[in-house]
């Protein structure tokens, strides 16, 4: 009869990587993220949390999960393919701007400064990922019926959650409606605010298949750096020279 | 410009106007949320319309390029009309790319605090702005005369605007008239190389994107210059002949203005046929190379929902009938100004479908419905915000415009001589 090994979470072990990286020199810190497609079983829980995390409005979104169709009928298999911002280490959408509004931290996360976004969307056409969305300015509850009294209407309902300011970029934004980032160039940032306090990004803790690694791509006795040396690595549309800092494990 | 024609085009764009002053309000109150493009689709109908008018603007490009590099001195004299034309287009240019902005306010002033000068849209920004001050300068030497002239001649606020508008000048002498026409040939040549950086500029900046098939070329540049001068060429052509003026003792003959519509049909053939060959390589290196995403992209246009403005707008009305009317009517005025009217009208069709087939593909596959929203999606067409929005912008350019015409003098240099009036 099959045993099973007593094994530690692998969000324990990225728990503590992240608590070296950030004990250590912060400049020497480079954040990756290692996707699990085998493990990954599509079931966009790592885009709802970013969503719920980041206060996404409708059309905003930093992590979908695409699916593929591999096959014919009936030799048919699909595949999930989780697809964040890859903060390219050459990024295309940082030389376009024409402002710097978008630029790379130390740590190799490509940014977005709300305050100097023009929303030329630029950054948008020139990411070959399609990693970049621009905010609208849409909001979930907008066809929600208001009526004081009767109903739990649109502005309770929005003041209960989509108002609220999300704390991107470790700032407090204003309530949502009242300017930046409605009008913005918006992306995945690894959660700064999250790892800024030690917590790992919410895609990362909320993956039920366990098929998202992140951590400090420079430390050895990290699991990211651990998983880089499999031969099953690739990065998407390499062939452009991006270098993104989020591998794939086919 | 008689009184007929300036009281319909004023109804018109006063039409236009009350037509998209609701759109404007929209923009102007509620952000980008009422346009139809989204994410995928960034840039749509306003882009389009920006790029229309940037090639507009060349027409004084053409003129400069034929008066001083070909030397052919008697196109000097729609220097007024051509230049006036590229403030107009600049200005309809620079409110479409404003109002597509998402936060149009930070544009007044970020390009100025934090540039980069590693893209090219600060650039365009540059070039942009040396555009337009070179051609404010230069319309305003060449008319300097004649508004001098008119101020002496009218009285009350008349007398005062065009006091204003010659600042303040009350006497214009031959060696002011010297000294205006050296600074307009100085800005004549200045604007050589400032116009080809501008709109080769333009095309770069769509070149250098290498994940865009259609755009990712090196002949993309290229084509934007041709492009630019043809739509120019063609819009100077049409408006030197509508604002001829006939010969008093030949009224039945051909004028100046007509012999210079001619000569410039010569020039737009040699440039539509330039810009359709080139069109016609990007379209057979495309289908060649096989990609899935630039076959995809040519498809869109060809065959998909682009088609119909490419062949109808683009190929047939803007392109062939004008060829058949400036090969077959070279010699009639009437019919090079149809077919340049046919060109630059039609242009709108080649912008559009530039920018929105080659964004209309989805970089990923399975992306489409990855996350379903109507801003996650390909399927991109106008919606009536973005037409009342440009109905808007257009409107305001053709009143400046008809205005212009009929109280600046930017047609002082008709029937011959030199642009500047003297008094």
């Amino acid at each position: 009869m099959a045993r099973i090994l007593p094994q530690e979470d692998f969000l324990v072990r990225m728990q503590r990587d992240l608590k070296r990286a950030l004990a250590g020199d912060a400049d020497a810190v480079k954040w990756a993220m290692v996707i699990d497609l085998a493990k990954c079983i599509g079931c966009h829980a790592c885009t709802l949390a970013c969503v719920a995390e980041n206060k996404l409005p409708p059309g905003v979104v930093y992590r979908p999960v695409m699916e593929e169709e591999i096959g014919r009928y009936p030799e048919v298999r699909r595949r999930f393919v989780p697809r964040p911002c890859l903060q390219c280490q050459n990024p295309p959408c940082v030389k376009v701007c024409p402002v710097t509004a978008t630029f790379k931290n130390k740590q190799g996360i490509t940014v977005v400064d709300y305050k100097r976004c023009i929303g030329c969307r630029y950054c948008l056409v020139a990411c070959p990922y399609s990693a970049r969305t621009s905010d609208f300015g849409e909001w979930y509850t907008k066809p929600t019926p208001d009526a004081d009294g009767i109903i739990f209407g649109r502005k309770a309902a929005a003041k209960a959650y989509e108002a609220m300011p999300a704390a991107e970029y470790k700032k407090k934004w204003p309530q949502r409606g009242k300017g930046s980032p409605i009008g913005n160039a918006r992306k995945c940032h690894f959660c700064l605010h999250r790892l800024a306090v030690g917590m790992l990004p919410a895609c990362v803790t909320s993956c039920v298949g366990r098929s998202t690694f992140f951590g400090n791509r420079n430390d050895p006795e990290s699991l990211v750096f651990e998983l880089l040396a499999s031969p099953r690595v690739y990065r998407l549309k390499e062939e452009l020279g991006t270098r993104p800092s989020v591998y794939y494990l086919a | 410009m008689n009184t007929n024609w300036f009281r319909g085009l004023l109804a018109l764009a006063l039409i236009g106007l009350a037509f998209g002053v609701y759109g404007m309000y929209e923009r102007l109150f509620f952000g980008l949320n009422p346009v139809a493009f989204g994410s995928y689709v960034p840039w749509g109908l306003w882009v389009a319309f920006y790029l229309f008018f940037l090639g507009l603007s060349a027409g004084a490009f053409l003129v400069t390029i034929l008066t001083y590099v070909l030397n052919l001195k008697h196109f000097e004299g729609i220097a007024p009309l051509s230049a006036f034309v590229v403030l107009i287009a600049l200005i309809c240019e620079v409110q479409f790319i404003l109002l597509d902005l998402g936060t149009m306010h930070r544009a007044f002033y970020q390009f100025f605090l934090t540039p980069s000068f590693s893209s090219l849209m600060t650039w365009m920004f540059v070039l942009f702005n040396a555009m337009l001050l070179i051609y404010a300068v230069k319309t305003f030497l060449l008319i300097r005369g004649g508004l001098i002239r008119r101020a002496g001649e009218n009285k009350g606020p008349a007398a005062k605007i065009y006091a204003l508008l010659s600042l303040g000048r009350r006497t214009y002498t031959e060696e002011m008239s010297r000294r205006d026409d050296r600074w307009v040939h100085i800005l004549a040549w200045i604007s050589l190389p400032v116009g080809l950086l501008f709109y080769g500029a333009n095309g770069a900046f769509f070149a250098i994107l290498m994940n865009r098939p259609i755009w990712n070329s090196a002949m993309t540049p290229l084509l934007f210059v041709v492009a630019a001068l043809l739509s120019g060429g063609a819009l100077v052509a049409f408006l030197t002949h509508v604002f001829r003026q006939k010969d008093p003792f030949n009224p039945e003959g051909v004028c100046r203005e007509d012999r210079l519509c001619m000569d410039l049909g010569k020039v737009v053939l040699f440039l539509l046929a330039v810009f359709l060959v080139l069109e016609a390589m990007q379209f057979f290196v495309g289908y060649q190379t096989a990609k899935t995403d630039i076959v995809t992209s040519l498809d869109l246009m060809v065959k998909g929902q682009g088609a119909r403005v490419f062949w109808v707008v683009h190929l047939l009305i803007g392109s062939l009938v004008p060829l058949a009317l400036l090969i077959f009517g070279a010699h009639s005025p009437r019919a090079v100004s149809w077919a340049c009217f046919l060109i630059f009208i039609t242009f709108i069709a080649v912008r559009y479908n530039f920018v929105v087939s080659d964004l209309a593909v989805y970089k990923l596959e399975g992306l489409e419905t990855a996350f379903v929203h109507s801003r996650l999606t390909t399927d991109y067409a106008p919606n009536l915000n973005e037409w009342m929005v440009s109905a808007w912008i257009i409107s305001t350019g053709l009143i400046a415009f008809v205005l212009g015409i009929r109280y600046l003098p930017v047609l002082a240099g008709w029937n011959g001589g030199n642009a500047h009036e003297v008094r």
